[in-house]
C-alpha cells in the first residue's frame, strides 16, 4: 500500500505541468457545472416553493392581458362557502411602476388587502405588519431585492408611478420589506388605492377589473379539485378562465423569457464531457509514455491488477485535484466574497449549496475513473514479451 | 524555406488517439460556443431590422412598452404639434400611425401545441404600411373595417391557428372571429411576429377608446433626439422613443441571460487552452530529437516555433470544423426556433437561429486564437531544444 502511495505520488508530480494542466482542464468545467447548477437548482427551488403554497392562479383565456371582473372572487369563494378547502381568492393587478429618473422599470402588482394576507401567510408577516398594512391603503409591501437597490426600510414614503393607466405618480408608506417572500423584486400595494386613482383621473374607465386572481386551497386534493371546478364555473361565461396552479404559472414565464433552467442543463452536461475528454486524452498520453515501464513491472512479477489500479488511482486522484479546486472556486467566490451579491434573475442571489459541490467533486472522480478505462485495461492486457520486444 | 504544412499535417495522425481527444473537446466548445453566437446573432438580426432611427415611437409618459401604454384621442391629436414628420408621397399626408396593442395566446408549432406564447395583435392604419417602412405585404392586405387579419411570416411559421384562411377569436372576451387572409414580412424584425388587423375594428372588438402607441416617421432632415425631446416637452407631454433605443430596452432582459451563458462559455474556452496545450506539450516532449535533427539540418528556430504553431492551428481548426458541423446538426434535429419575452412588452419575439458563413469563419478564428494561446509555451520550449543534448539522448 505504502509502495502504490509514493508510486501514485511521483507519477503525479512526474510532470507538473501535464498535471497541472489537466487538473485545469478538469477544474473549469466543474466550475461551470457548478454555477449553471446553483442557478437551475434556485430556480427549482423558487418553483417547488411555489408548488407547496397550494394556490391557483386564475386569468382570462384568452391571454394574460385580458382581464377579469373583480366579482369574480366572489363566484370562486361561493364553490366552498366554509372557507375551509378554499382560503382565500384575492384579486390583483399588475401596474408595473417606475421611479423618476430610474430606467429599471419596477414590478408591482396591486391586491385584495385582507384576501392577501390570507393567500400568502408564506410571506410570514408579523402581527405589527399585518395591522399597518390593514390600516392604511397607501401601504405597500416591497420586495426585499428591490428595497436594497433603493435603499427602502420599513416607514419610508415613496412614490411610484403606475405603468399602466392613469400613469399618475402614487404615493406609499412602506410597511414591510417581506423578509420570508420567494419573490424579491415584486412590490404589493393595495388594489383600492390604485382603483381610486383611477377613477379620479379617468372616470370613463372601466372599474373593477383585475389581471388575474390567485386562489389558495386547504390541501394538494383541494388544489386539483379547484383547478377544474374553477374553469367549469366560468365556462360559456363572456369571460371565460384558465386556472393553474401558480408553479405552471411562474414556469411559463421563466420559461418564456430565455428558459436559462434547460439551456443551462444542457450546457453543464456538455462541460461534463468536455473534462472527460481532456482527462481521457492525459490518461492515454500517460500510458503512451509509460508503457515500458508497466511491462518492466509486469516483468518483475507484479500482476495485471496491480498495473490496473495504478492506472485508476492515478487518474482518480488527477480528476479528483481537479473537482476539489473547481468546487471550491466557485464557493468561496460567491458564499465569501462580495461577488456573491451580484444579483441574478429570479434566484436574487446565486446560493451555491454545499452538496452541488460535493456533487461536483463525486462527478470529477467518475470521470477519472472513465478516463483511465482504456488505458487500464490496455496495461491489463498487455503482454509482457511483446511490450518488451518494443523497447529498444 | 519554411519547414512544409504536410510535415504538420501528418503529425496529427501519427498519435491518433491524443488528436481525436482533443479534437473533440474543441469540437464541443466550439458547438457550443456557435450555438450561443447563432442565438445573439438571430436576436440581434431580428432587432436589427427594427433599426429605423427615423421612426419614434410615442407611448404614454409611465408606459414601460407598447403593450401597458394608452394613449387618448386628444393626446394623439397634439402630435400634429410635432415638426419634421415625413409625408406620404402619394396622398401628402403626414406619416403618423396610431396603433393599438393587444395580445392573443397561440399554441407553438414546434411542440405541437402543448405550450403556448402571446402573440401581440396590432390594430393598424393605412398609415402603418408608410411609417412600417420594412413591412411589405406578401399578397392581399386586410380591408380596412373588416373582420381580417394578415399574420406575420415568423408567427405563421411558428404558431398554430394562424395560416391563410383560418379564424382567430379576438375581442375583450376573445369571441370575434378574425379571419386570415394574408401574410406579411418585416425584413426579419421583431414586427414579423405579429398579427396585424383595422384599427377601429379592433378597438371596437377590445372595447377600447384609447391607442396605444402611435408610430411616427420623420423625414431624413430631421434630428430623431430633438424632435424626441420636444414630444417629451410640456405642449406634448408624451414619451418617445427612436425604434433602435425601444428595443434595446426591451431586450435587455435576454441580454443579461445571454451574458450568464456567454460567461460560462469563455471559461469552457479557457479549459479548452488548457487542453490544447496539454496536447501540443506532449507532442513537442516526444520530438525532442525531430527538432534537433530539424535544427542542425538549417531550420531555425523561429521556424519551429511556427511550425508547432500552426500543427495546433491544425488541429484546433479540425475540432472546429466538427464543432460547426454538430451544432448544425443540433440546429436542423433540435429545431432552430426560438420565441422570447420582450423585457416589458409581454409578447413573444419569434425569431430562428441560423448558422452563417460569418460566424463560422469568426469560431474558427476564435480557436485557432485559442490554440495559439495554447500552443505558444511548447512551441518556444521546442525551439530552445539544445542540439547537442537532444541528439545525444537515446
Amino acid at each position: 500500500m505504502h509502495l502504490r502511495l509514493i508510486y501514485l505520488y511521483r507519477n503525479l508530480t512526474r510532470n507538473k505541468q501535464r498535471t497541472l494542466l489537466t487538473c485545469a482542464a478538469v477544474a473549469l468545467p466543474m466550475v461551470i457545472y457548478v454555477l449553471s447548477t446553483a442557478v437551475v437548482s434556485g430556480v427549482d427551488a423558487f418553483l417547488d416553493n411555489s408548488a407547496r403554497q397550494l394556490r391557483l392562479a386564475v386569468t382570462h383565456k384568452a391571454s394574460i392581458i385580458n382581464m377579469l371582473p373583480e366579482g369574480y372572487a366572489l363566484k370562486i369563494k361561493s364553490l366552498d362557502p366554509t372557507g375551509e378547502r378554499l382560503r382565500a381568492a384575492c384579486g390583483m393587478r399588475w401596474i408595473g411602476g417606475k421611479m423618476q429618473n430610474v430606467t429599471q422599470p419596477l414590478s408591482t402588482v396591486a391586491v385584495d388587502a385582507e384576501e392577501f394576507i390570507k393567500a400568502f401567510d408564506d410571506f410570514k408577516l408579523t402581527e405589527t405588519e399585518k395591522a399597518a398594512w390593514l390600516r392604511d391603503h397607501q401601504a405597500i409591501i416591497v420586495g426585499r431585492g428591490t428595497a436594497a437597490i433603493f435603499g427602502w426600510k420599513v416607514g419610508d414614503r415613496i412614490s411610484i408611478r403606475s405603468s399602466v393607466p392613469p400613469y399618475t405618480s402614487l404615493e406609499f408608506h412602506i410597511v414591510s420589506t417581506a423578509e420570508h417572500a420567494q419573490d424579491a423584486n415584486t412590490n404589493w400595494c393595495h388594489r383600492s388605492y390604485y382603483e381610486e386613482d383611477l377613477k379620479k383621473n379617468i372616470p370613463e374607465a372601466t372599474q373593477g377589473m383585475v389581471s388575474f386572481f390567485f386562489v389558495k386551497c386547504g390541501s394538494k386534493a383541494d388544489l386539483d379539485f379547484f383547478r377544474v371546478e374553477i374553469d367549469k364555473l366560468f365556462a360559456r361565461t363572456i369571460d371565460e378562465t384558465k386556472t393553474q396552479d401558480e408553479k405552471a404559472f411562474m414556469n411559463e414565464f421563466i420559461t418564456q423569457q430565455f428558459d436559462l433552467p434547460r439551456n443551462l442543463t444542457i450546457l453543464s452536461i456538455v462541460t461534463v464531457f468536455v473534462a472527460v475528454m481532456a482527462a481521457t486524452n492525459t490518461m492515454s498520453m500517460n500510458f503512451r509514455d509509460r508503457f515500458n515501464e508497466y511491462a518492466t513491472l509486469k516483468a518483475l512479477g507484479f500482476g495485471g491488477g496491480y498495473v490496473f489500479t495504478l492506472i485508476q488511482t492515478e487518474s482518480l486522484g488527477l480528476c479528483l485535484l481537479g473537482g476539489i479546486f473547481g468546487a471550491l472556486m466557485p464557493y468561496v467566490a460567491f458564499m465569501h466574497t462580495p461577488l456573491g451579491r451580484v444579483p441574478v434573475p429570479v434566484i436574487q442571489h446565486l446560493e451555491i449549496r454545499p452538496i452541488v459541490c460535493l456533487h461536483a467533486i463525486a462527478i470529477a472522480a467518475v470521470i477519472g475513473l472513465i478516463a483511465a478505462v482504456w488505458p487500464s485495461v490496455l496495461a491489463l492486457r498487455l503482454k509482457v514479451v511483446a511490450a518488451l520486444r518494443n523497447l529498444e | 524555406m519554411a519547414l512544409p504544412l504536410s510535415y504538420n499535417w501528418r503529425n496529427l495522425f501519427v498519435r491518433k488517439t491524443t488528436t481525436l481527444l482533443t479534437c473533440l473537446v474543441i469540437a464541443t466548445v466550439v458547438g457550443v460556443f456557435t450555438w450561443l453566437v447563432g442565438f445573439a446573432g438571430a436576436l440581434n438580426r431580428s432587432l436589427s431590422y427594427a433599426n429605423d432611427a427615423h421612426k419614434l415611437i410615442v407611448l404614454k409618459q409611465g408606459a414601460t412598452s407598447e403593450t401597458n401604454s394608452a394613449i387618448l384621442p386628444e393626446d394623439y391629436n397634439k402630435l400634429s404639434q410635432v415638426q419634421d414628420v415625413a409625408v406620404n408621397p402619394k396622398t401628402g399626408e403626414p406619416l403618423r400611425s396610431p396603433e393599438m396593442i393587444v395580445q392573443v395566446s397561440l399554441p407553438r408549432r414546434r411542440d405541437n401545441g402543448t405550450t403556448f406564447a402571446n402573440v401581440a395583435v396590432r390594430g393598424v392604419t393605412d398609415a402603418a404600411f408608410g411609417v412600417h417602412r420594412n413591412v411589405k405585404l406578401l399578397g392581399k392586405g386586410f380591408s380596412s373595417g373588416s373582420m381580417e387579419v394578415i399574420v406575420g411570416e415568423q408567427a405563421a411559421k411558428q404558431f398554430g391557428g394562424v395560416q391563410i384562411g383560418d379564424t382567430i377569436n379576438l375581442g375583450y372576451s376573445g369571441n370575434r372571429g378574425y379571419k386570415v387572409v394574408g401574410y406579411f414580412s418585416a425584413n426579419g424584425g421583431p414586427m414579423e411576429t405579429e398579427i396585424w388587423g383595422p384599427l377601429t375594428t379592433l378597438m371596437n372588438s377590445y372595447n377600447r377608446n384609447m391607442y396605444s402607441s402611435v408610430n411616427v416617421l420623420l423625414n431624413d432632415k430631421a434630428d430623431p433626439d430633438k424632435v424626441a425631446k420636444f414630444v417629451q416637452g410640456p405642449s406634448v407631454d408624451l414619451n418617445a422613443q427612436t425604434e433602435p433605443a425601444y428595443w434595446y430596452d426591451q431586450s435587455k432582459n435576454i441580454r443579461i441571460y445571454l451574458g450568464i451563458v456567454g460567461g460560462l462559455v469563455s471559461i469552457m474556452c479557457v479549459a479548452a487552452i488548457f487542453a490544447i496545450a496539454n496536447t501540443m506539450y506532449a507532442t513537442v516532449a516526444g520530438r525532442t530529437r525531430e527538432f534537433a535533427m530539424l535544427r542542425t539540418i538549417g531550420f531555425s528556430k523561429n521556424q519551429i516555433l511556427l511550425s508547432v504553431v500552426i500543427e495546433a492551428v491544425f488541429l484546433a481548426l479540425l475540432g472546429g470544423a466538427m464543432g460547426c458541423i454538430a451544432c448544425e446538426a443540433w440546429l436542423v434535429l433540435a429545431g432552430n426556433t426560438k420565441d422570447m419575452f420582450g423585457a416589458t412588452t409581454f409578447t413573444t419575439m419569434a425569431f430562428e437561429i441560423k448558422l452563417t458563413p460569418y460566424m463560422v469563419v469568426g469560431a474558427l478564428l476564435l480557436v485557432a486564437g485559442v490554440a495559439v494561446l495554447g500552443a505558444l509555451p511548447p512551441a518556444v520550449r521546442a525551439s530552445r531544444v539544445h542540439v547537442i543534448d537532444a541528439l545525444r539522448e537515446p
